[in-house]
């Protein structure tokens, strides 16, 4: 396991089914001066919209926020995509939320999120993409990749539901694929903006 | 060409100006119809010069039309239950909805004020930038909504709480073979939809607003120009008016202070805030 040397602008994490309880733990193990703003992009039920971020708040060592629009990203803060909206990641380090269609059956869509801080971040960009039994993610995932950004896979075998992970590796080749403690370590490695 | 490029030869040469909009999803939505019709951002450029009738498909495509029936039901009980009620002593009510796209927002709210007795007392200018959009809220029929959650958010702002109860077929037909609703005919007598690109500084209309509605639409806008609208905005309402925005819209700046928070809607501050 490696710890990339690079000054990244925003870390995104996506994951759907089983991804809660692991990035409740990764959230968990954080530094609590975890110097680089955190994304989460994580498939919800649309009418189950409470509870979700005060959930993953109980056991994060970062606050974990649910963005208004245009909302700055701040190192230390994760925030989460909110029910029922796709969150891009604009230049200037705000978010823009949206209602267009659902993609890949979600929204919000982790394609999107992914794309977006690729596109506006290019290299300064990591993707973390967790369990989850859909696609939605890894064609984001390449996008990063593609801008040179750093790309870890969870590791299927610790996966809940690997289809998420496993197609994300059908497209491109990751930097890492790592088991869920492994990435905490990465986390907490990476230096500030 | 750039996509910035583009977006200037669009504004040269037609009516539409989408240059403060949000960068992600505006290119992302041009990149769309780049693929949709095969061509390159150049050519893309061309025929935007040349052809009228393309520019018109390309801001339909390039516009998000996605609504729904009670999207956040808890918004739509709050304004049944604790915000609608205090306008029965008025004669009237004016309702701007801007961005209105296909109107089934417009019909949720005009099913609020039918079920508290006031709907004789509305008028609503819904305004859209979208033709296409506006000509599906005009018929009121809507495909394939059963099974996207309408019905499950009718019932969770009318029947699952409180003692309240309305039967959806109260106010839509609804035909299971064709998977269509349609709107009765009582909730289509007190609006207007009118075309309108909320970028535009001219209003359609004069009169003074009681609501204006602009849900999901500002997030599609550069601070700068949510900024600008939320002013018009602003300057349509009367004194303790009150604008609804998205559940997660919010004010910036300025605008915290001319607008007071209740619940999930904003009301015009009665306080005379100086400007230095």
């Amino acid at each position: 396991m490696e710890v990339p040397d690079r000054n990244f602008k925003v870390v995104v994490i996506g994951g759907s089914a089983g991804s809660f309880l692991v990035v409740s733990k990764i959230l968990s193990q954080l530094d609590p001066e975890f110097p680089l703003p955190l994304v989460l992009c994580l498939h919800r039920l649309k009418h189950v919209r409470s509870g979700l971020v005060e959930g993953l708040n109980m056991k994060s060592k970062i606050p974990v926020v649910e963005p208004y629009d245009k909302d700055k990203l701040k190192p230390g803060v994760a925030m989460l995509a909110p029910s029922n909206y796709h969150l891009f990641v604009e230049f200037d380090s705000s978010v823009s939320l949206s209602t267009e269609e659902v993609h890949n059956h979600s929204r919000p869509s982790i394609d999107h999120a992914f794309s977006s801080a690729a596109y506006s971040f290019r290299e300064k960009t990591m993707g973390i993409i967790l369990t989850g039994a859909n696609k939605d993610g890894a064609k984001g995932m390449k996008s990063i990749h593609d801008k040179k950004g750093y790309t870890i896979v969870q590791k299927p075998s610790t996966c809940d539901v690997d289809a998420m992970p496993q197609s994300a590796l059908k497209l491109f080749e990751p930097d890492q694929v790592l088991a869920p403690e492994d990435i905490v370590k990465v986390l907490n490695g990476l230096a500030g903006l | 060409m750039t996509y910035k490029e583009y977006l200037h030869v669009l504004k040269e040469h037609s009516p539409y100006d989408f240059s403060e909009y949000s960068d992600n999803s505006i290119f992302r939505r041009i990149q769309k119809v780049m693929r949709d019709h095969q061509i390159s951002l150049e050519e893309l450029g061309a025929r935007t010069q040349a052809d009228k009738l393309f520019v018109e498909e390309v801001v339909e495509a390039i516009t998000v039309n996605t609504t729904e029936l009670f999207r956040d039901p808890e918004v739509w009980r709050f304004l049944l239950e604790k915000h609608l009620p205090s306008y029965r002593s008025n004669n009237f009510i004016n309702i701007w909805h801007a961005g209105c796209s296909t109107g089934q927002e417009v019909y949720s709210l005009l099913i609020l004020f039918n079920e508290l007795g006031l709907l004789d007392k509305v008028r609503v200018f819904a305004t859209d930038i979208s033709q296409k959009a506006l000509e599906i809220a005009k018929k009121g029929a809507y495909k394939h909504q059963l099974d996207r959650g309408c019905i499950e958010n009718f019932d969770e702002v009318f029947n699952n709480h409180s003692g309240r109860s309305v039967n959806f077929s109260k106010y839509f037909d609804v035909d299971e073979k064709k998977d269509e609703i349609s709107v009765k005919p009582i909730l289509k007598k007190n609006v207007k939809f009118i075309r309108h690109d909320l970028v535009k500084k001219e209003l359609p209309f004069y009169n003074k607003m009681d609501f204006v509605f602009c849900r999901n639409v500002l997030i599609y806008f550069n601070i700068k120009l949510q900024t600008r609208i939320v002013q018009r905005f602003f300057d349509s309402l009367y004194a303790n008016g009150t604008l609804v925005l998205g559940a997660h819209e919010g004010l910036s700046g300025f605008f915290k202070t001319k607008f007071d928070r209740q619940g999930p809607v904003y009301k015009k501050s009665n306080v005379f805030h100086f400007r230095y």
